[in-house]
Protein backbone atom coordinates (compact mmCIF):
# COMPACT_ATOMS: atom_id res chain seq x y z
CA UNK A 1 0.00 0.00 0.00
CA UNK A 2 1.56 3.34 -0.97
CA UNK A 3 1.93 6.05 1.66
CA UNK A 4 -0.84 8.47 0.92
CA UNK A 5 -3.04 10.50 3.16
CA UNK A 6 -5.91 8.22 4.06
CA UNK A 7 -9.37 9.57 4.64
CA UNK A 8 -11.01 9.17 8.03
CA UNK A 9 -13.15 6.24 6.91
CA UNK A 10 -10.05 4.39 5.68
CA UNK A 11 -8.57 4.60 9.18
CA UNK A 12 -9.42 2.66 12.29
CA UNK A 13 -8.72 4.93 15.24
CA UNK A 14 -7.58 3.19 18.40
CA UNK A 15 -9.21 5.78 20.66
CA UNK A 16 -5.87 6.21 22.43
CA UNK A 17 -5.34 9.86 21.62
CA UNK A 18 -1.54 10.03 21.44
CA UNK A 19 -1.34 6.75 19.50
CA UNK A 20 -3.80 7.98 16.90
CA UNK A 21 -1.71 11.13 16.49
CA UNK A 22 1.39 8.93 15.92
CA UNK A 23 -0.56 6.91 13.37
CA UNK A 24 -1.76 9.99 11.50
CA UNK A 25 -5.35 9.33 12.55
CA UNK A 26 -5.51 5.57 13.02
CA UNK A 27 -4.52 2.16 11.70
CA UNK A 28 -5.24 1.75 7.97
CA UNK A 29 -8.50 -0.22 7.91
CA UNK A 30 -8.08 -3.94 7.28
CA UNK A 31 -4.49 -4.08 8.52
CA UNK A 32 -3.08 -6.87 10.65
CA UNK A 33 -0.92 -5.42 13.39
CA UNK A 34 1.44 -7.23 15.71
CA UNK A 35 1.41 -5.91 19.29
CA UNK A 36 4.74 -7.08 20.66
CA UNK A 37 5.87 -7.19 24.28
CA UNK A 38 7.06 -9.32 27.13
CA UNK A 39 4.85 -10.53 29.94
CA UNK A 40 3.19 -7.61 31.77
CA UNK A 41 4.02 -5.06 29.10
CA UNK A 42 0.37 -4.08 28.55
CA UNK A 43 -0.47 -5.91 25.30
CA UNK A 44 -3.82 -7.26 26.49
CA UNK A 45 -4.87 -3.94 28.04
CA UNK A 46 -4.01 -2.00 24.87
CA UNK A 47 -5.92 -4.49 22.71
CA UNK A 48 -8.98 -4.48 24.97
CA UNK A 49 -8.99 -0.68 25.08
CA UNK A 50 -8.86 -0.68 21.25
CA UNK A 51 -11.92 -2.97 21.08
CA UNK A 52 -13.90 -1.13 23.75
CA UNK A 53 -13.17 2.28 22.17
CA UNK A 54 -14.35 0.90 18.83
CA UNK A 55 -17.52 -0.53 20.36
CA UNK A 56 -18.29 2.82 21.99
CA UNK A 57 -18.51 4.33 18.52
CA UNK A 58 -20.56 1.46 17.13
CA UNK A 59 -17.87 -0.86 15.72
CA UNK A 60 -18.37 -4.43 16.80
CA UNK A 61 -15.31 -6.34 17.95
CA UNK A 62 -14.16 -9.80 18.98
CA UNK A 63 -11.39 -10.82 21.35
CA UNK A 64 -10.04 -14.36 20.97
CA UNK A 65 -8.03 -15.45 23.97
CA UNK A 66 -5.81 -18.47 24.08
CA UNK A 67 -3.55 -17.47 26.97
CA UNK A 68 -5.97 -16.97 29.85
CA UNK A 69 -9.49 -18.10 30.74
CA UNK A 70 -12.28 -15.62 30.13
CA UNK A 71 -13.14 -15.19 33.82
CA UNK A 72 -9.56 -14.11 34.53
CA UNK A 73 -9.50 -11.78 31.56
CA UNK A 74 -12.74 -10.03 32.55
CA UNK A 75 -11.70 -9.85 36.21
CA UNK A 76 -8.46 -8.10 35.24
CA UNK A 77 -10.25 -5.71 32.92
CA UNK A 78 -13.05 -4.76 35.33
CA UNK A 79 -10.64 -2.52 37.24
CA UNK A 80 -10.21 -0.21 34.26
CA UNK A 81 -12.59 2.72 33.87
CA UNK A 82 -12.65 2.30 30.07
CA UNK A 83 -14.04 -1.24 30.45
CA UNK A 84 -17.79 -1.28 30.04
CA UNK A 85 -19.46 -4.56 30.94
CA UNK A 86 -22.59 -3.56 29.05
CA UNK A 87 -20.65 -3.63 25.77
CA UNK A 88 -19.79 -7.28 26.45
CA UNK A 89 -23.34 -8.16 27.47
CA UNK A 90 -24.81 -6.43 24.42
CA UNK A 91 -22.45 -8.30 22.08
CA UNK A 92 -20.65 -5.20 20.86
CA UNK A 93 -17.47 -6.79 22.20
CA UNK A 94 -17.38 -10.58 22.06
CA UNK A 95 -14.96 -12.52 24.21
CA UNK A 96 -14.18 -16.01 22.95
CA UNK A 97 -11.90 -18.67 24.42
CA UNK A 98 -10.10 -20.26 21.46
CA UNK A 99 -9.23 -23.35 23.48
CA UNK A 100 -12.91 -24.10 23.98
CA UNK A 101 -13.52 -23.63 20.24
CA UNK A 102 -10.63 -26.02 19.49
CA UNK A 103 -12.10 -28.59 21.85
CA UNK A 104 -15.55 -28.26 20.30
CA UNK A 105 -14.04 -28.70 16.85
CA UNK A 106 -12.38 -31.84 18.14
CA UNK A 107 -8.90 -30.45 17.48
CA UNK A 108 -5.82 -31.56 19.35
CA UNK A 109 -5.39 -28.59 21.69
CA UNK A 110 -1.60 -28.93 21.79
CA UNK A 111 -0.62 -29.51 18.13
CA UNK A 112 -2.56 -28.61 15.01
CA UNK A 113 -2.31 -30.52 11.77
CA UNK A 114 -2.70 -28.69 8.46
CA UNK A 115 -6.37 -29.72 8.46
CA UNK A 116 -6.84 -28.51 12.04
CA UNK A 117 -5.30 -25.15 11.18
CA UNK A 118 -7.55 -24.85 8.17
CA UNK A 119 -10.65 -25.70 10.24
CA UNK A 120 -9.66 -23.14 12.85
CA UNK A 121 -9.06 -20.50 10.21
CA UNK A 122 -12.50 -21.17 8.76
CA UNK A 123 -14.17 -20.82 12.13
CA UNK A 124 -12.33 -17.56 12.89
CA UNK A 125 -13.42 -16.16 9.53
CA UNK A 126 -16.99 -17.36 10.02
CA UNK A 127 -17.25 -15.79 13.46
CA UNK A 128 -15.85 -12.48 12.19
CA UNK A 129 -18.22 -12.57 9.24
CA UNK A 130 -21.33 -13.58 11.17
CA UNK A 131 -20.80 -11.03 13.89
CA UNK A 132 -19.84 -8.42 11.28
CA UNK A 133 -16.87 -7.33 13.37
CA UNK A 134 -14.68 -4.41 12.37
CA UNK A 135 -12.07 -5.02 15.06
CA UNK A 136 -10.52 -8.34 15.99
CA UNK A 137 -7.87 -9.36 18.51
CA UNK A 138 -6.03 -12.66 18.96
CA UNK A 139 -4.25 -12.89 22.31
CA UNK A 140 -1.79 -14.34 21.59
CA UNK A 141 -0.63 -15.29 18.11
CA UNK A 142 2.47 -16.77 19.81
CA UNK A 143 0.37 -19.34 21.66
CA UNK A 144 -1.45 -20.13 18.43
CA UNK A 145 1.78 -20.43 16.44
CA UNK A 146 3.12 -22.78 19.10
CA UNK A 147 0.39 -25.21 18.04
CA UNK A 148 1.23 -24.87 14.35
CA UNK A 149 4.04 -27.24 13.62
CA UNK A 150 6.13 -25.63 10.88
CA UNK A 151 7.15 -22.11 9.84
CA UNK A 152 5.23 -22.66 6.59
CA UNK A 153 2.03 -23.37 8.53
CA UNK A 154 2.52 -20.25 10.61
CA UNK A 155 3.14 -18.11 7.52
CA UNK A 156 0.18 -19.61 5.72
CA UNK A 157 -2.16 -19.23 8.70
CA UNK A 158 -1.37 -15.58 9.39
CA UNK A 159 -1.38 -14.67 5.70
CA UNK A 160 -4.77 -16.26 5.05
CA UNK A 161 -6.27 -14.88 8.25
CA UNK A 162 -5.00 -11.36 7.48
CA UNK A 163 -6.19 -11.49 3.86
CA UNK A 164 -9.70 -12.64 4.64
CA UNK A 165 -10.15 -10.18 7.50
CA UNK A 166 -8.83 -7.35 5.32
CA UNK A 167 -11.47 -8.25 2.74
CA UNK A 168 -14.08 -7.79 5.48
CA UNK A 169 -12.49 -4.42 6.35
CA UNK A 170 -11.73 -5.80 9.77
CA UNK A 171 -8.64 -4.39 11.52
CA UNK A 172 -6.78 -7.03 13.51
CA UNK A 173 -4.37 -6.88 16.43
CA UNK A 174 -2.29 -9.98 17.16
CA UNK A 175 -0.35 -10.01 20.41
CA UNK A 176 3.16 -11.41 20.21
CA UNK A 177 5.01 -12.57 23.30
CA UNK A 178 8.76 -11.98 23.41
CA UNK A 179 11.32 -12.37 26.20
CA UNK A 180 11.98 -9.23 28.28
CA UNK A 181 14.66 -6.76 27.19
CA UNK A 182 15.09 -8.35 23.76
CA UNK A 183 14.48 -6.30 20.66
CA UNK A 184 12.71 -9.02 18.73
CA UNK A 185 9.22 -8.93 17.37
CA UNK A 186 8.12 -12.52 17.56
CA UNK A 187 8.97 -15.95 18.87
CA UNK A 188 9.13 -17.60 15.45
CA UNK A 189 10.59 -14.78 13.35
CA UNK A 190 7.80 -15.01 10.79
CA UNK A 191 4.88 -13.13 12.26
CA UNK A 192 6.37 -9.66 11.69
CA UNK A 193 6.87 -10.21 7.96
CA UNK A 194 3.26 -11.15 7.37
CA UNK A 195 1.90 -8.31 9.49
CA UNK A 196 1.18 -4.82 8.17
CA UNK A 197 2.20 -3.12 11.36
CA UNK A 198 4.26 -3.59 14.49
CA UNK A 199 3.72 -1.91 17.87
CA UNK A 200 6.55 -2.63 20.28
CA UNK A 201 5.90 -2.42 24.02
CA UNK A 202 9.12 -2.41 25.99
CA UNK A 203 10.75 -0.77 28.96
CA UNK A 204 13.85 1.11 29.92
CA UNK A 205 15.56 1.21 33.27
CA UNK A 206 15.95 4.56 34.97
CA UNK A 207 17.70 4.60 38.34
CA UNK A 208 16.50 1.06 38.95
CA UNK A 209 12.88 1.76 38.03
CA UNK A 210 11.31 0.37 34.87
CA UNK A 211 9.69 2.94 32.58
CA UNK A 212 7.23 1.45 30.10
CA UNK A 213 7.91 2.38 26.48
CA UNK A 214 5.97 2.21 23.23
CA UNK A 215 7.28 2.35 19.68
CA UNK A 216 5.45 2.17 16.38
CA UNK A 217 7.99 0.23 14.35
CA UNK A 218 6.02 -0.34 11.16
CA UNK A 219 2.66 0.53 9.68
CA UNK A 220 2.22 -0.17 5.99
CA UNK A 221 0.41 2.57 4.14
CA UNK A 222 0.81 5.19 6.84
CA UNK A 223 3.42 7.91 7.31
CA UNK A 224 3.71 7.29 11.03
CA UNK A 225 5.98 8.48 13.79
CA UNK A 226 8.73 6.07 14.88
CA UNK A 227 9.57 7.99 18.05
CA UNK A 228 9.84 6.01 21.24
CA UNK A 229 7.23 7.11 23.79
CA UNK A 230 6.77 6.54 27.48
CA UNK A 231 3.70 4.45 28.18
CA UNK A 232 1.52 4.61 31.24
CA UNK A 233 -1.21 2.19 32.30
CA UNK A 234 -3.67 3.40 34.89
CA UNK A 235 -7.07 2.20 35.99
CA UNK A 236 -8.49 5.66 35.25
CA UNK A 237 -7.17 6.17 31.72
CA UNK A 238 -5.91 2.78 30.59
CA UNK A 239 -3.00 3.09 28.17
CA UNK A 240 -1.59 6.59 27.64
CA UNK A 241 1.51 7.73 25.81
CA UNK A 242 3.81 10.68 26.45
CA UNK A 243 7.06 11.82 24.82
CA UNK A 244 9.94 9.82 26.29
CA UNK A 245 12.62 11.96 27.90
CA UNK A 246 15.78 11.06 26.11
CA UNK A 247 18.62 12.66 28.06
CA UNK A 248 21.56 10.39 28.77
CA UNK A 249 21.04 8.45 31.98
CA UNK B 1 7.28 37.99 62.93
CA UNK B 2 6.39 34.75 61.14
CA UNK B 3 3.09 36.17 59.94
CA UNK B 4 4.88 39.17 58.48
CA UNK B 5 7.23 36.82 56.65
CA UNK B 6 4.40 34.71 55.31
CA UNK B 7 2.28 37.68 54.32
CA UNK B 8 5.29 39.17 52.55
CA UNK B 9 5.90 35.94 50.64
CA UNK B 10 2.24 35.64 49.70
CA UNK B 11 2.24 39.14 48.31
CA UNK B 12 5.41 38.61 46.29
CA UNK B 13 4.15 35.34 44.81
CA UNK B 14 0.72 36.81 44.01
CA UNK B 15 2.21 39.85 42.32
CA UNK B 16 4.72 37.83 40.31
CA UNK B 17 2.27 35.20 39.09
CA UNK B 18 -0.22 37.87 38.04
CA UNK B 19 2.09 39.17 35.33
CA UNK B 20 4.26 36.12 34.54
CA UNK B 21 3.38 32.75 33.06
CA UNK B 22 6.03 30.94 35.09
CA UNK B 23 8.00 31.86 38.16
CA UNK B 24 10.93 30.13 39.81
CA UNK B 25 11.50 30.63 43.51
CA UNK B 26 15.00 30.12 44.88
CA UNK B 27 15.08 29.89 48.63
CA UNK B 28 17.28 28.74 51.46
CA UNK B 29 16.12 25.58 53.24
CA UNK B 30 15.39 27.62 56.37
CA UNK B 31 12.67 29.55 54.51
CA UNK B 32 11.03 26.50 52.97
CA UNK B 33 8.35 25.99 55.70
CA UNK B 34 7.30 29.65 55.49
CA UNK B 35 7.12 29.57 51.72
CA UNK B 36 4.92 26.48 51.52
CA UNK B 37 2.66 27.93 54.20
CA UNK B 38 2.38 31.13 52.16
CA UNK B 39 1.57 29.10 49.05
CA UNK B 40 -1.07 26.98 50.72
CA UNK B 41 -2.70 30.01 52.35
CA UNK B 42 -2.77 31.68 48.93
CA UNK B 43 -4.36 28.58 47.40
CA UNK B 44 -6.94 28.32 50.15
CA UNK B 45 -7.92 31.95 49.81
CA UNK B 46 -8.71 31.63 46.08
CA UNK B 47 -11.26 28.82 45.70
CA UNK B 48 -12.12 30.01 42.19
CA UNK B 49 -8.65 28.95 40.92
CA UNK B 50 -7.43 25.42 40.12
CA UNK B 51 -4.10 24.28 41.52
CA UNK B 52 -2.00 21.17 40.98
CA UNK B 53 0.73 20.67 43.55
CA UNK B 54 3.49 18.22 42.61
CA UNK B 55 5.27 17.11 45.74
CA UNK B 56 8.65 15.46 45.63
CA UNK B 57 9.51 16.76 49.08
CA UNK B 58 6.85 15.61 51.54
CA UNK B 59 4.17 12.94 51.28
CA UNK B 60 0.75 14.40 50.59
CA UNK B 61 -0.54 12.91 53.84
CA UNK B 62 2.05 14.86 55.84
CA UNK B 63 1.14 18.07 54.06
CA UNK B 64 -2.57 17.58 54.78
CA UNK B 65 -1.86 16.80 58.43
CA UNK B 66 0.19 19.97 58.75
CA UNK B 67 -2.20 22.21 56.81
CA UNK B 68 -5.58 20.88 57.90
CA UNK B 69 -7.47 23.65 56.11
CA UNK B 70 -6.45 22.00 52.81
CA UNK B 71 -8.44 18.86 53.59
CA UNK B 72 -11.68 20.58 52.57
CA UNK B 73 -10.18 22.51 49.67
CA UNK B 74 -11.74 21.65 46.34
CA UNK B 75 -9.32 23.70 44.27
CA UNK B 76 -6.12 21.73 44.87
CA UNK B 77 -5.04 18.31 43.63
CA UNK B 78 -1.76 16.73 44.61
CA UNK B 79 0.57 14.63 42.50
CA UNK B 80 2.56 12.79 45.15
CA UNK B 81 5.82 11.39 43.76
CA UNK B 82 7.33 10.39 47.06
CA UNK B 83 4.88 8.33 49.15
CA UNK B 84 4.89 5.16 47.09
CA UNK B 85 8.68 5.20 46.76
CA UNK B 86 8.87 5.60 50.54
CA UNK B 87 6.53 2.67 51.11
CA UNK B 88 3.60 4.81 52.29
CA UNK B 89 0.41 3.29 50.92
CA UNK B 90 -2.33 5.59 52.23
CA UNK B 91 -5.01 6.45 49.68
CA UNK B 92 -6.39 9.94 49.23
CA UNK B 93 -9.09 11.13 46.85
CA UNK B 94 -7.39 14.46 46.40
CA UNK B 95 -4.10 12.96 45.44
CA UNK B 96 -2.66 10.98 42.55
CA UNK B 97 0.29 8.83 43.48
CA UNK B 98 3.19 8.29 41.09
CA UNK B 99 5.27 5.23 41.92
CA UNK B 100 8.61 6.99 41.85
CA UNK B 101 10.08 10.47 41.23
CA UNK B 102 12.04 8.89 38.35
CA UNK B 103 8.80 8.41 36.40
CA UNK B 104 8.91 11.92 35.02
CA UNK B 105 6.76 11.24 31.97
CA UNK B 106 4.05 9.83 34.24
CA UNK B 107 4.24 12.96 36.41
CA UNK B 108 3.76 15.08 33.28
CA UNK B 109 0.79 12.98 32.15
CA UNK B 110 -0.93 13.22 35.52
CA UNK B 111 -0.52 17.01 35.60
CA UNK B 112 -2.09 17.41 32.18
CA UNK B 113 -4.86 14.91 32.93
CA UNK B 114 -5.91 16.81 36.07
CA UNK B 115 -6.01 20.13 34.20
CA UNK B 116 -8.02 18.53 31.36
CA UNK B 117 -10.92 18.17 33.80
CA UNK B 118 -10.84 21.84 34.77
CA UNK B 119 -13.16 24.31 33.05
CA UNK B 120 -11.40 26.31 30.35
CA UNK B 121 -12.23 29.65 31.99
CA UNK B 122 -10.77 28.79 35.38
CA UNK B 123 -7.28 30.14 36.16
CA UNK B 124 -4.86 27.25 36.46
CA UNK B 125 -1.67 27.00 38.46
CA UNK B 126 0.98 24.32 38.83
CA UNK B 127 3.47 24.10 41.69
CA UNK B 128 6.58 21.90 41.45
CA UNK B 129 7.99 21.26 44.92
CA UNK B 130 10.82 20.99 44.18
CA UNK B 131 13.30 20.96 41.32
CA UNK B 132 16.03 20.32 43.89
CA UNK B 133 14.48 17.04 44.94
CA UNK B 134 13.78 15.98 41.35
CA UNK B 135 17.52 16.36 40.73
CA UNK B 136 18.32 14.23 43.75
CA UNK B 137 16.29 11.33 42.32
CA UNK B 138 17.18 11.84 38.64
CA UNK B 139 20.02 12.75 36.36
CA UNK B 140 20.08 16.61 36.14
CA UNK B 141 19.94 16.53 32.31
CA UNK B 142 16.73 14.55 32.28
CA UNK B 143 15.17 16.90 34.85
CA UNK B 144 16.08 19.82 32.56
CA UNK B 145 14.41 18.05 29.62
CA UNK B 146 11.35 17.30 31.76
CA UNK B 147 11.14 20.90 32.92
CA UNK B 148 11.42 22.18 29.32
CA UNK B 149 8.50 19.94 28.38
CA UNK B 150 6.42 21.07 31.35
CA UNK B 151 7.12 24.77 30.84
CA UNK B 152 6.30 24.57 27.13
CA UNK B 153 3.22 22.40 27.56
CA UNK B 154 1.77 24.50 30.38
CA UNK B 155 2.42 27.70 28.40
CA UNK B 156 0.36 26.43 25.48
CA UNK B 157 -2.46 25.60 27.87
CA UNK B 158 -2.26 28.89 29.74
CA UNK B 159 -1.28 27.24 33.01
CA UNK B 160 0.87 29.31 35.35
CA UNK B 161 3.82 27.47 36.85
CA UNK B 162 5.58 28.02 40.16
CA UNK B 163 8.71 25.93 40.64
CA UNK B 164 10.66 25.82 43.86
CA UNK B 165 14.41 25.38 44.12
CA UNK B 166 15.99 25.01 47.50
CA UNK B 167 19.53 26.33 47.55
CA UNK B 168 21.99 23.51 47.73
CA UNK B 169 25.65 24.17 47.06
CA UNK B 170 26.35 20.94 45.22
CA UNK B 171 23.35 21.31 42.93
CA UNK B 172 23.62 25.02 42.24
CA UNK B 173 24.95 24.76 38.68
CA UNK B 174 22.07 22.49 37.65
CA UNK B 175 19.43 24.51 39.48
CA UNK B 176 20.62 27.75 37.92
CA UNK B 177 20.24 26.27 34.44
CA UNK B 178 16.77 24.99 35.29
CA UNK B 179 15.29 27.86 37.20
CA UNK B 180 16.19 30.39 34.50
CA UNK B 181 13.77 28.72 32.12
CA UNK B 182 11.09 30.60 34.04
CA UNK B 183 9.85 34.06 33.06
CA UNK B 184 10.58 35.48 36.49
CA UNK B 185 12.88 34.47 39.35
CA UNK B 186 12.14 35.29 42.96
CA UNK B 187 15.01 34.95 45.38
CA UNK B 188 13.80 34.59 48.92
CA UNK B 189 15.94 36.15 51.62
CA UNK B 190 14.74 37.23 55.05
CA UNK B 191 16.10 40.69 54.34
CA UNK B 192 13.98 41.03 51.19
CA UNK B 193 10.67 40.50 52.94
Amino acid sequence: MPITELSKNELCDTGIEELDVMLGGGIPTGSTVLVVGSSGSGKTTLCMQYLINGAKKGERGVFFTITEPLFKLTKNMEGFEFYDKKLIESGMVNLIDLRIISERLGLDTEKYTVEDASALLDILRDIADELNVKRLVIDSITALCYRLQTPEMIRDFIFKLGSSLAAMKCTTLLTSEVPPRKFQYSQYGIEEFISDGIMFLGDIERKGDLIRTFQLVKMRGAAHSRTKSAMSISTKNGVELAPLLKSRE
Amino acid sequence: MVNVLIDGLKERISNAIKINQSIGIILPASNYPDLVQALFERINSTPEEAWVYVTVTKPCDNILSQFEFLKDSKNIKFVDCISRAAGINKANDNCIFVESPTMLEKIGLEIINIFKEVDENVKKYLVIDSLTNLIIYNDPDIVTEFFYHIINRTRTKNIHTISLAIEEEELDKYLTRLIYLNDKILKVRDSFI
